[in-house]
């Protein structure tokens, strides 16, 4: 590979990273909002979030992403291929992550919220001040299998035509004729990319051990 | 003192979960100053009942009222706003079995949440009165320490601290030494015997007779969901006049 096929590989990697970003920041707390949302007991909402994740959850990236490329433009909203591409990882990570904030938000210890109700606070002080901080430890892990899952799973958008780290080695071996250096290239580059996620992962939960110990 | 309007009262509270009748027609006077223990079996309906008096469980029938204002019913028999139960309940400390500290927050934090959340204090009046408390129940140099690094009686005696720093009206506890190591009974038991001292009001549900007896103005029997004996400790545990309190005494004496 050459200095211009390097920068390809690079280019492709960098779409990969910044794609699956935005969709993990952005799908933490939709997932949060669903999660919590399908638990409330809002009717038709409540049973509307509940299908949709359910929904989210079964359907695959290719269809998902395909459904938007595709589908929208149907219905008169023009979306152009990357904004697609963002969407569906964002909106598939969203309903996982909505069950793993779901099952951390139904198994949070009852007594704490009873002695915060004791003392006089209310719903929305007590889920920001004692309820959130412990969910956000708990779920930590789940959360982080799932953003490594994704970014894993991420390839399903090169359908639509973005040129992601996946879609990329098959760029680079239609000029040099040898495809196995740049697959091996990107399987580095997305090791690297899940050790930092699980780097951060470590770091913000050694954060929280001074109080969970 | 016929005329003084009840630090806490409870009019005919009822409950039910389910089909189980927990709580029937129980009425309760608590007088400024006064310590009242709740002794009972366990499944009479103690918790529930204490739970009823801060609307941690909302009662079927009945009224609560602290200092004759009522506590989580209107009149109109309406149940008040979130927020207006949550004045009342900052007004009432709550004292658990099982401490429910908060395990995030450091010993200080655990007892500053409130009063600067709730009551508005500022971070500076809110630490030096949490500090006082924590010297009160000698726990003054576990101020930055997390609760899991606690004993049982340490944990529950921040509690009692983060109860207090609210300068509630009344206290309620709910078996405050059942889940400790029988070692560790004694020092939450002299706290809440200096707090009785001090003149603060308390409803004690408890299974520490020694307490109940020499700490006592009032002992509240209950089993099956009544109230079967209200009486003095002397009178209580001299002469129970009751076969369910003679036969409950007696698996204590
Ligand atoms: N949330 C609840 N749902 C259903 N039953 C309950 C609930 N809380 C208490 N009970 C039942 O009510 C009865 C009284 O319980 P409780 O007030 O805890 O008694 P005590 O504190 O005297 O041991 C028990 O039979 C208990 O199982
Ligand atoms: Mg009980």
């Amino acid at each position: 590979m050459t200095g211009t096929e390097l920068q390809m590989l690079l280019s492709g990697a960098w779409t990969t990273v910044w794609i699956s970003a935005i969709a993990i920041v952005g799908g933490v707390p939709l997932g949060l909002v669903l999660g919590l949302g399908r638990v409330a007991g809002i009717p038709v909402l409540s049973q509307l979030l509940a299908l949709y994740i359910s929904i989210g959850r079964a359907t695959p990236l290719v269809t998902l992403v395909l459904l938007l490329f595709v589908g929208l433009p149907v219905v008169g909203i023009n979306i152009d291929a990357v904004t697609a591409g963002v969407l569906t990882l964002l909106l598939n990570t969203a309903t996982f992550n909505a069950e793993i904030w779901r099952s951390v938000y139904q198994s949070f210890p009852r007594g704490q919220i009873e002695a915060a109700q004791a003392v006089g606070m209310q719903k929305g002080a007590i889920f920001r001040r004692i309820m959130l901080p412990q969910m956000s430890v708990a779920a930590l892990p789940g959360l982080m299998n799932e953003a490594t899952l994704l970014v894993k799973a991420s390839p399903a958008i090169a359908v639509i035509g973005i040129v992601d780290l996946t879609r990329v080695t098959d760029r680079i071996s239609a000029r040099t004729y040898e495809p196995l250096p740049p697959i091996i290239a990107a399987g580095i580059i997305y090791m690297i990319i899940i050790a930092g996620m699980v780097r951060l992962q470590r770091v913000l939960e050694k954060r929280a051990a001074k109080w969970s110990a | 003192m016929p005329d003084a309007v009840p630090a806490l009262e409870a009019r005919h509270i009822s409950k039910t979960f389910g089909e189980l009748e927990v709580l029937r027609d129980i009425s309760l006077v608590v007088n400024p100053g006064d310590t009242i223990s709740v002794l009972g079996p366990s499944g009479s309906g103690k918790s529930t009942m204490l739970r009823c008096l801060n609307f941690l469980e909302t009662p079927d029938r009945g009224q609560v009222l602290l200092a004759g204002e009522p506590v989580g019913r209107r009149a109109d028999g309406r149940l008040v706003s979130d927020k207006e139960l949550a004045k009342s309940r900052a007004r009432m400390g709550m004292v658990f079995q099982s401490f429910n500290l908060w395990p995030h927050f450091t010993v200080l934090q655990n007892v500053i949440e409130a009063p600067t959340k709730v009551l508005g204090l500022s971070k500076d009046e809110a630490v030096a009165r949490a500090e006082g408390l924590l010297a009160k129940v000698g726990l003054a140099d576990k101020r930055d320490v997390y609760p899991f690094a606690l004993s049982g009686g340490q944990k529950q005696r921040v509690a009692i601290a983060r109860a207090l720093c609210m300068k509630p009206d009344v206290l309620l506890f709910d078996e405050p030494t059942s889940a400790l190591d029988p070692e560790l009974v004694g020092e939450v038991l002299a706290v809440m015997r200096d707090l009785a001292k001090e003149g603060m009001t308390m409803v004690v549900v408890t299974h520490e007779m020694g307490f109940a007896r020499d700490v006592c103005d009032e002992v509240v029997f209950m089993d099956r969901g009544v109230v079967v004996e209200h009486a003095p400790p002397a009178e209580f545990f001299g002469n129970p006049k009751t076969e369910r309190a003679q036969r409950f005494l007696s698996r204590y004496a």
